[in-house]
């Protein structure tokens, strides 16, 4: 009650009762004056990394320096500020650069967070703190960035050797090498941006079935009745070749697409040029059936059956016989024409004769962000 | 230590009206589903027994069987190299019962869906929509989920049971995916609760395109997590204690996704030796595992 008293009353008991203890009284004016003074915002600082106009690495840099030079003894907003700047990382290109990561750990003073006793280390000393860094390093991780060496005394001269950050680091340290180059098909580094690049290597790794597959590059302007001009990533291999060139004239051969193979979050389309599927020559002789048994006889070897099969390929899958697989720039019918006729001219004039059957999906699909596609407040107001 | 510190001070700040910090409920498992079974969702009581009284005479036809397996005392001894043993096959509308598809809008966490269905070649259909939007309720950091998940291995009426893959040492599957990598589960769920949320994981990824894939994962590689956390002390499947299976598509990019699965199947190859493939270094005492 008094101290309800107090602090509505404050500053009357601060003019008038001189004789409370000075810090008490300090303590009290302080809070008061702040409430009341509405102008001046002490506590609630500016992002200062929106007021950056120009945004780039070399900014992103600068103002983690001005950070760390504005008050050199009494540093302050240290969470605050990491985590503002881990919020703009995207916007300036910086969330897959380590040493961006190693400048924001260093703006933590080293030594004023280390824990002076064993209950202190047991009981998560500075939590705000400590839990930024493992915020950090959980966007580091997020973002596929590896910590390196250099990380380690940088954890350790804040936190301490008991602190959280470091034992995450450690996990992180022994997990991530692992997992690093585990993908059987790992997408090249640095990362292509060209559609066509991304379409190449796509094809490339559909058609590591066999490693045989040729991917050739055509152009659909080489063709002179195209309407597109384009380029037509097509992928064949010799066991493909053979197939076709074995395929009867009169049955027809399809395209269909346009497929979607996702490479590292973009959706590439591509087509496939197919034929019926293979009907299945069940062989006569069941390996387990053992009423049928010769028992040799003075010596005799029972005859050896002669049934040969050739061994399906790969291409022989069981929904399809699989003939070539493409991608194009604009993945449009005319442009899908246009391999066609350069598969013709690439040694199957036979390809003319045969029906060729469009079975396109309805439309193209647009490669859009599924996350810009509806308005978020629609869906909130569905549930 | 710190562990049983906040469970105490839990258990003083739950008696308390008006909660200051969030209530941590650190190794107590009060349900086994982690707080997310709703009971409102469950038909009246009348309705239970009543269907329940209907399972009855299935449930007893399990029992009988299970009795005269038991009497003939007939089991597999010996396990052919090279073999899959086919666990799960896709292709009747009755394989897809012993499966469910969730994803986070289930819960209430996101914008994701799914759904496991049968292509026109009689195959399994894992496909649905990852939608990387967080809803706007404060507490979701991120979403994007869609999961399929085998129901949990039964006795008759209805009893817990297990699947024993001891003899195996591969899991071996026929898909055909769209050059995302999904997230192999294995739910080795025990009776205590702090068994309730270890699962084993291991990534498979697709090729993508129209040809098939098999992939044969050695069980050495699957590593231990709990509520989607690698935890520290490593152990190796425990084989004996499968409970369920399941797969997740979980990528950091949101859109399509699709699935295609034949069969899902395990195998005994001499060959693979390695135990577990997660070697452990031996920590000071309280640094690891918590």
């Amino acid at each position: 009650m008094f101290l309800r008293s107090l602090a509505k009353y404050g500053s009357f008991f601060c003019k008038s009762q001189y004789s409370i203890e000075r810090n008490f009284i300090r303590h009290v004016q302080v809070s008061q004056r702040k409430f009341n003074d509405k102008s001046e915002k002490a506590i609630v600082r500016k992002d200062s990394f929106d007021s950056v106009s120009d945004k780039n690495r070399q900014t992103y840099l600068d103002t983690i320096k001005m950070f760390i030079n504005q008050d050199h003894i009494y540093r302050r907003g240290h969470v605050e500020f990491i985590y503002s700047a881990l919020k703009n990382m995207e916007e300036f290109g910086v969330s897959k650069d380590l040493e961006v990561y190693k400048a924001l750990i260093d703006i933590l003073p080293k030594g004023k967070f280390l824990p002076q006793n064993m209950i202190q280390a047991e009981f998560m000393h500075y939590p705000k703190q400590q839990q930024c860094i493992i915020d950090l390093l959980e966007q580091m991780e997020e973002n596929g960035v590896m910590p390196d060496i250099e990380m380690e005394p940088q954890l350790l001269n804040i936190f301490g050797k008991r602190g959280y950050p470091l034992r995450r680091y450690w996990r992180m340290m022994y997990w991530m090498p692992k997992f690093k180059n585990l993908s059987p098909w790992p997408v090249p580094d640095p990362f292509p941006t060209d559609t066509f690049d991304l379409a190449k290597y796509a094809i490339e790794r559909i058609t590591s079935v066999d490693v045989n597959s040729v991917v050739t590059v055509y152009q659909s302007s080489d063709i002179p009745e195209s309407i597109d001009d384009t380029w037509i990533v097509s992928a064949q291999s010799k066991t493909q070749q053979t197939l076709l060139s074995e395929h009867e004239l009169d049955k027809p051969i399809y395209v269909e697409g346009p497929f979607t193979v996702w490479i590292r979050g973009n959706p590439i389309n591509y087509f496939v040029l197919r034929g019926e599927p293979k009907p299945l020559i069940e062989g006569d002789s069941d390996p387990d059936d053992v009423s049928k048994l010769r028992p040799s006889l003075f010596g005799l070897r029972p005859p050896v059956t002669k049934f040969l099969k050739v061994i399906p390929s790969v291409h022989e899958q069981e929904d399809a016989v699989i003939f070539s697989v493409c991608a194009t720039g604009t993945s449009s019918k005319d442009s899908l024409l246009s391999w066609i006729r350069h598969l013709e001219k690439d040694g199957y004039p036979n390809l003319g004769k045969i029906p060729v059957v469009f079975k396109l999906r309805s439309g193209t699909k647009e490669v859009i962000n599924p996350d810009e596609g509806k308005d978020p407040k629609d869906q909130l107001d569905d549930k | 230590m710190l562990n049983l510190q906040r469970s105490l001070t839990c258990l003083i700040c739950r008696r308390r009206s008006v909660h200051t910090s969030p209530v941590l409920t650190t190794f107590w498992e009060k349900d086994d589903k982690g707080g997310y079974r709703d009971w409102k969702k469950m038909p009246p009581l009348k309705d239970q027994l009543r269907e329940g009284l209907k399972d009855l005479k299935t449930e007893i036809g399990v029992w009988a069987q299970e009795m005269k397996e038991r009497f003939e005392g007939d089991p597999i001894l010996i396990f052919r190299p090279g073999e899959v043993d086919v666990q799960w096959r896709f292709g009747t509308t009755e394989s897809l019962n012993k499966w469910m598809a969730t994803s986070d809008a289930d819960n209430n966490e996101g914008f994701s869906t799914c759904s496991l269905t049968l292509t026109k070649e009689g195959k399994g259909l894992f496909s649905g929509t990852l939608d990387k939007r967080i809803p706007k309720d404060g507490k979701v950091k991120r979403s994007g989920y869609c999961s399929m998940k085998s129901l949990r291995v039964r006795k008759s009426f209805k009893r817990d049971s297990h699947l024993d893959w001891t003899p195996y040492n591969m899991l071996v599957m026929r898909v055909r995916g769209d050059g995302r990598s999904y997230l192999l589960n294995i739910h080795a769920k025990g009776y205590h609760d702090l068994t309730w949320n270890d699962m084993y994981h291991f990534v498979l990824f697709t090729r993508g395109g129209p040809y098939w894939q098999v992939a044969r994962i050695p069980f050495s590689k699957f590593y231990f997590g709990s509520k989607g956390r690698i935890q520290d002390r490593q152990v190796s499947v425990p084989l004996d204690r499968i409970a369920s299976f399941g797969i997740t598509a979980g990528e950091r990019w949101g859109g399509d996704f699709h699935l295609e699965i034949d069969y899902i199947g395990v195998e005994f190859d001499p060959n693979h030796r390695e135990e577990f493939a997660y070697e452990m270094y031996k920590t000071e005492s309280g640094i690891a595992s918590t």
